[in-house]
């Protein structure tokens, strides 16, 4: 095991003396060259649980190892295991990314560090044409991606990336994520701190789900799926945004714009079809499809659920 | 050993991403230094040789006040408010190791301006100095206790705060103080602040180093330098280590 969070507990009081319960009780623990997902809204305490895996916050209860050594003992140590994207922009200044991910790479092995590695991941990554470009002049995707580099030119045991794919493009997305895989194959675990849901469904192994420091599952993506529900999503594209009537195999449904998303039952698959391709016939609506549950819908049902309480 | 190797590359990424930044403020140094000497006769309608000798062995010290205290504040308030000193937190490197390189930076811009303005004041105006072998250890301790310092109160304070602070000093220091001219001139109550503070001590050490045959230094000044030096670092250290 890489990494043993058991029962994190961290409060923040501000001036006014009141308390925000940051991380409350979190456990969960990461085994060796997998891909962990911390899923969770804005201010969820993603963020906070990583600066306590780090060191550079004491939880207030609970304790968390590292290979085996508590982090409250020796953060120092903690810091050499782990290697950081931060999720705010890494400002260059005037630092190339060749040179920031060179000597971030130095920093981490010293002479044992080759820099024909810094080459192969910008080759991978395509980010050849920035390579010598002065940090402050670079696009936010590029910087965005130099951090990544910084963070897996030389990586600890574990890496954490925050929010890593904001900014870049699609494409480089791909390759990005191909990066993260490889990692993995060397053993090194990675935590994945995201909001972007059905992106980290593809690429994690398993997940937790984090709502107001709480967490709410973890497990696979398809265990997180089924704790929810075992049902079937149509996502709808209306020609107009005109309410239409809700079939009566509807489940639950909601309606952004144009878009409109119905939950159903397995077993009203054929009758959805049709009723979808009538719909579409008589010019109601664009485009249909259908598919099992995702874990943004797992994830929506989740979090909105604990919001009704 | 690995002190110094990460020594070594904390160094060239801070100094490699300040660069530009760097030469510019060297340049801006070497002005002001030169300026002070310069700038501060026409305040004076027939300055005699002693009060250019005031002036010449005040000019270091104002120099290694504005680095440590002005610029380095705005700097550090910079890196706090872009995020830049969580990440430099989570770097795999001794703390202290991260401040060492840095004031090493802040030393290498100073140098430059102090060097320029004295062999300037030395062809203008032969105030007299007399340089004495003390000159290169009072220089680093001044400039250690002015770097420490800044780094103690910009780190323990909000951006906003230590920006207001640091521009308090540099007028306090310029105006109030007595770098430029004798102690006696300032009303008891500030000479009596002004024995607290580091700021008259700075200017008495150097002066006592670059005219030893004019001046010199007590060893309560040079006491009181260390213990901000101390006060300085150690409250950097602490609050970059803080969780």
């Amino acid at each position: 095991m890489v990494l043993d969070v058991n029962g994190v507990t961290k409060v923040f009081a501000d001036r006014g003396k009141n308390k925000l319960v940051a991380n409350d009780n979190l456990s969960l623990h990461i085994n060796e060259g997998e891909i962990f997902g911390l899923l969770g809204q804005n201010g969820a305490g993603k963020t906070t649980l990583v600066n306590q895996i780090l060191g550079l916050l004491t939880p207030d209860h609970g304790d968390i190892h590292l290979l085996g050594e508590s982090v409250l003992q020796s953060p120092a140590r903690a810091r050499s295991i782990c290697s950081v994207q931060p999720q705010s922009q890494v400002p260059l200044g005037f630092l190339t990314p060749k040179q920031a991910v060179t000597l971030m790479g130095k920093m981490r092995l010293g002479k044992k560090f080759d820099p024909k590695r810094v080459e192969i991941l910008f080759e991978a990554l395509d980010m050849n044409k920035w390579a010598n470009k002065e940090g402050e002049k670079l696009s936010g995707g590029a910087k965005r991606l130099t951090a990544f580099c910084m963070a897996v030119i030389a990586p600890g045991k574990l890496v954490i990336l925050d929010e890593p794919t904001n900014d870049v493009d699609p494409v480089r997305r791909r390759y990005l994520w191909e990066v993260i895989r490889n990692l993995t194959n060397d053993g090194t675990s990675v935590i994945l701190v995201t909001h972007n849901v059905l992106e980290a469904e593809k690429a994690v192994d398993r997940v937790a789900i984090i709502d107001n420091g709480k967490i709410l599952t973890q497990g696979t993506p398809s265990e997180v799926k089924r704790s929810v529900t075992n049902q079937m999503r149509m996502e709808i594209s209306l020609a107009s945004e005109l309410d239409m009537e809700i079939p009566s195999w509807t489940l639950s449904s909601h309606k952004k714009g144009s878009r409109f998303i119905l939950s159903l039952d397995p077993n009203d698959i054929s009758s959805a079809i049709e009723w979808a391709k009538n719909q579409a016939d008589n010019g109601l609506i664009m485009d249909y499809s259908l598919s099992p549950t995702t874990i943004e819908d797992a994830y929506i049902e989740l979090t909105s659920k604990k919001g009704d309480e | 050993m690995n002190i110094f190797r990460h020594y070594k590359y904390v160094f060239q990424m801070q100094f490699l991403r300040n660069a530009g930044f760097l030469i510019f403020m060297i340049l801006i140094q070497i002005l002001v230094s030169i300026g002070i000497v310069i700038g501060f006769t026409y305040l004076i309608p027939v300055p005699d040789t002693n009060a250019i000798l005031f002036l010449a062995t005040g000019a270091p010290t104002i120099i290694l006040i504005f680095t440590g205290l002005v610029i380095l504040p705005q700097q550090v308030g910079t890196a706090k408010s872009d995020g830049y000193m969580e990440f430099l937190r989570t770097w795999p490197v001794n703390r202290a190791v991260i401040l060492g390189a840095d004031t090493t930076i802040w030393l290498i811009i100073t140098v430059p301006g102090i060097v320029i303005s004295a062999f300037v004041a030395h062809f203008l105006f032969s105030p007299g100095y007399d340089l004495s072998w003390t000159v290169v250890p009072a220089l680093l301790m001044i400039a250690l206790t002015s770097i420490g310092v800044g780094y103690g109160f910009s780190y323990l304070l909000s951006p906003t705060a230590s920006l207001a602070l640091s521009q308090v000093i540099v007028f306090g220091a310029l105006m109030f103080s007595p770098v430029n001219f004798p102690m006696d001139r300032l009303p008891e109550w500030l000479q009596i602040l002004h024995e607290i503070l580091p700021i008259y001590s700075m200017a008495e050490i150097m002066r006592a180093s670059l005219a030893a045959s004019t001046f010199e230094a007590t060893g309560g000044n040079y006491i009181n330098l260390l213990i901000w030096c101390v006060l300085g670092y150690g409250g950097a250290i602490f609050i970059l280590n803080k969780k």
